[in-house]
């Protein structure tokens, strides 16, 4: 018998059926409602799977909980910027030097962090982030509080300007589709293993002779380079980040909101989590104006708080067990 | 010499754990690890699974020194250890959980799997591969700790109370289920509070007494051995055995 | 003569972090749950104390106990509905959990009090001292004093009383305190209350001379976090001296870097702390 994951006989094709109609919705999103906005409301959606499915590599699968990803998000959309206001370059070209930083950030933080008990990283990716927006925000070359700017009119097409967002939205995509199917392969490689050991148990994934130290700083480096991209691209659609549009704390908690609603630690978890709450935060913004955004996050709060304490494995963990119960009945 | 411990000390603020143990350890021998509660036997059975740094003292194995190595350091090397309160995990499927361990030897799936299913054949887990770990009861726990463990071949296991919360049939099928681990050639290093256990597996037991190991040999021997028993029963209830 | 006062202007704010930080690292050593919330609670008792004064003309001599019964009762609610479920969970729920909980009482004090800062007026606990040379805000000797004298009873309650040995048992080895007896749970509870009720006097003491504005939770809390981590997991008495060197660093940075930079030294110190000695001054890792 082989021990590979057998799934139910009535669930493999259910399965790939989903994710086929998922990804065939997904390409002709933009020709099914034409209008613009809510072609801008996809590219948004796409935007916030990216980050919130980068966050789960680290805090989803191997457990690490961080409260400031932020910090990757605003050196993405930050690099990009600066390389356009200082060197003259399309701010895409800012992507890499975005990783780059991400990833040194991620050093930095997970080393000494990793060896600790949990808590420790994720008390010091709240104070990291805290400490780089209040640097950035008294910096004048990355332009302190006000913030930067993109380029107000494309000067070729590789400053990526477009008016309307279908270009946006199928960047975006292709970005997703290829971290998702990074994660898949991931999922179902000893590096994936690896991660929900870690999560299952330091000491115990220790004894079996999984490097601990290592695979966690492997997952943060990874989420930290793919957040960077979000938030470059972010930059590139939006054309413009300050210290508290990509490096505040809100940031982080969105991203911590889309993954953990969706289901933390599954492939589709973040994606399902962001076709919620994106939309969902539109139509308040529409509905309420200003007033509705003190109250939005009274319900993120809350919203965190009853996954926290009911159902930590997000609605795809509570989809399984309903499956699973109806099943055996 | 497989493994060799010597003047192991380890301490915790002023409390002396283990003060000065020795252990020598041939390629295929059953070793106990007996003692009275607090003895300082899990204290040392910590520090050769690398989970502890010992205050002082030095533990080879296979020609290494792994005084300071790591747990996955050992794990590489050959040492495997189960714990005492099975640290399953619980969201992973049995197999999968079994997979983690062979994954060592085996960076590809596909062979790791198969590691797997000889692993789950061996322990009797097979029918239970893709059921949830967190599912099973203790004594599926405790047999699934050791089959994780042996799914990282290791030239040396130790048993952490593997046998104990079970019932008297459970007790004889896992001592059946370590005799086969032996005739693998693995040697064993069990801590057990059972009695029974120790007399029939084990070729050779050593027992610790507020830190030290106080008598070792054969466990038919060292169970009359009036330091032992006044180490159990306290001096007065030895003596009364004595006279 | 302006660097000693900087220097024990800071040592009597940082008093106030020793309070609440204790409150704090019990709570985390007794159950390894770190409360996110921390530096919220804070923030809400200085409304309290902001509201015992609008409300009734009350001053500290009211408001620091209401404050820490408000708070403590708060912090058993907070026990009994959430902490308890989720701190034998998956780390991810146990952060959540109170990191939802911080959202949640920032963003309502955000909605019910508007986003502008209030203050209590200065005649509350007024004037200048002049002690040895050094001219100091009355009001900030008063809530130093008071705060160092609460965090050392708490140390004193911890470690002589046979309540406090309870609690410490638990600490160190929760299965070894069942089998002689002790029940986690009613100690585990105390822990909170305690924990909350250190951030009720910490809050309605601050709230003297500090500005009162519902986004204070979010730097305090942080502040907590540098002060148990240097101070040494569980550890209050490395939480008391931590808390006064954190309060001298702030002090100091901001006379030394202005006000803007003074928060960001602190953080910087963290990590650095988080590099060189994790395990802080006085605890274990």
């Amino acid at each position: 018998m082989s021990s590979a994951p057998r799934l139910d006989r009535h669930r493999v094709p259910l399965r790939a059926f989903a994710i086929i109609l998922l990804v065939l919705v997904a390409i002709a999103w933009p020709a099914l409602v034409g209008d613009a906005f809510y072609q801008r409301v996809g590219a948004l959606v796409v935007l916030a799977a990216i980050s919130a499915s980068a966050w789960n590599l680290i805090g989803g699968y191997a457990g690490q909980v961080s409260v400031g990803h932020a910090i990757f998000f605003g050196a993405g959309a930050y690099a990009s910027l600066v390389v356009y206001t200082q060197l003259g370059w399309p701010p895409v070209a800012g992507a890499p030097l975005g990783i780059l930083v991400s990833l040194a950030l991620a050093i930095v933080i997970g080393t000494p962090t990793f060896r600790l008990r949990g808590h420790y990283f994720s008390m010091a990716t709240i104070a990291a982030a805290e400490l780089i927006r209040l640097l950035v925000a008294n910096w004048p070359l990355v332009g302190a509080a006000v913030g930067l700017m993109g380029p107000a009119a494309p000067r070729s097409v590789a400053d990526l300007t477009f008016r309307d967002p279908l270009a946006y939205y199928y960047i975006f995509l292709a970005v997703l589709a290829l971290l998702l199917a990074l994660t898949a392969a991931m999922e179902r490689s000893r590096m994936g293993y690896y991660l929900r050991a870690i999560n299952g148990g330091d000491r115990a994934a220790s004894s079996l002779g999984v490097p601990v130290l290592r695979y966690k700083l492997y997952a943060l480096m990874l989420s930290a380079a793919f957040t960077s991209i979000a938030g470059s691209l972010y930059a590139v659609m939006v054309g413009f980040a300050d210290p508290d549009s990509v490096l505040g704390i809100l940031i982080s908690v969105k991203i911590v909101i889309v993954a953990a609603l969706g289901g933390a630690g599954t492939l589709f978890g973040p994606l399902l989590g962001a076709l919620i709450l994106v939309p969902l935060e539109e139509w308040t913004n529409a509905a309420f104006g200003g007033s509705g955004t003190g109250v939005t996050y009274v319900v993120y709060g809350a919203i965190i708080l009853l996954i926290a304490r009911f159902e930590p494995g997000g609605l795809l963990d509570l989809v399984g067990k309903l499956t699973r119960r109806r099943h055996a009945a | 010499m497989l493994l060799e411990a010597t003047g192991v000390v380890q301490t915790f603020g002023r409390l002396r754990a283990v003060d000065g143990a020795d252990l020598a350890v041939s390629e295929g021998e059953v070793i106990g690890l007996i003692g009275p509660n607090g003895a300082g036997k899990s204290t040392f059975f910590n520090a050769l699974a690398g989970d502890r740094i010992p205050t002082a003292g030095r533990i080879t194995f296979d020609g290494h020194d792994v005084t300071r190595a790591s747990p996955d350091r050992h794990a590489r090397l050959g040492i495997a250890r189960t714990f005492q309160v099975p640290v399953t995990f619980t969201d992973m499927t049995v197999a999968e959980n079994v997979l983690v361990g062979a994954f060592l030897r085996q960076p590809h799936r596909a062979a790791a799997s198969a590691v797997v299913d000889e692993m789950l054949e061996f322990t009797g887990l097979a029918p239970m591969a893709h059921r949830r770990a967190g599912m099973l009861g203790t004594p599926g726990r405790k047999r699934l700790e050791i089959a994780r463990a042996l799914a990282t071949k290791p030239r040396l296991l130790l048993l952490d109370e593997a046998l104990a919360g079970l019932t008297p049939a459970e007790v004889q099928a896992a001592i059946g289920l370590v005799r086969r681990i032996h005739a693998l050639g693995i040697t064993l290093i069990i801590v057990e509070h059972i009695m029974e256990v120790i007399l029939t597996l084990a070729e050779r037991a050593v027992v610790f007494h507020q830190g030290r190991v106080i008598a070792a040999g054969p466990p038919r021997q060292v169970v009359n051995d009036p330091a032992v028993v006044a180490a159990y029963l306290g001096h007065r209830m030895a003596a009364r055995m004595q006279a | 003569m302006i660097l000693a006062q900087v220097i024990v202007s800071g040592l009597l704010l940082g008093a106030v972090y020793s309070l609440f930080s204790s409150g704090l690292t019990l709570i985390w050593g007794m159950m390894n749950v770190v409360n996110f919330a921390h530096g919220d609670f804070v923030m809400l008792a200085m409304y309290v104390a902001f509201f015992a004064w609008t409300q009734g003309h009350w001053g500290p001599a009211i408001s620091v106990p209401l404050a820490a019964v408000t708070l403590a009762l708060l912090g058993l609610a907070v026990y009994f509905g959430l902490i308890r479920a989720v701190m034998r969970g998956p780390m991810l729920a146990q952060i959540l959990s109170t990191f939802g909980l911080a959202l949640l009482l920032r963003y309502s004090a955000f909605w019910a009090f508007s986003a502008n800062f209030v203050t209590l007026p200065d005649t509350l606990v007024g004037g200048t001292l002049e002690i040895g040379g050094l001219r100091l805000q009355a009001s900030r000797v008063l809530a130093g004093v008071v705060a160092l004298a609460l965090a050392l009873g708490m140390h004193l309650m911890l470690t002589r009383t046979m309540i406090g040995a309870r609690m410490l048992a638990v600490a160190e080895d929760r299965a070894a305190a069942m089998l002689v007896g002790i029940r986690p749970d009613p100690m585990q509870a105390l822990a909170w209350g305690l924990g909350a009720a250190s951030t009720g006097i910490a809050g309605a003491l601050i709230a003297l001379f500090y500005y009162i504005a519902p986004t204070v939770g979010e730097s305090l809390t942080l502040i907590a976090f540098v002060v148990v981590c240097l101070g040494g997991f569980g550890s209050v008495p490395g939480a008391l001296i931590a808390g006064l060197l954190v309060g001298v660093v702030e002090s100091v940075s901001a006379y030394w870097f202005g006000p803007v930079y003074q928060d960001a030294v602190v953080y910087a110190l963290f990590l650095l702390v988080l590099w060189v000695r994790p395990q802080g001054l006085l605890g274990t890792v």
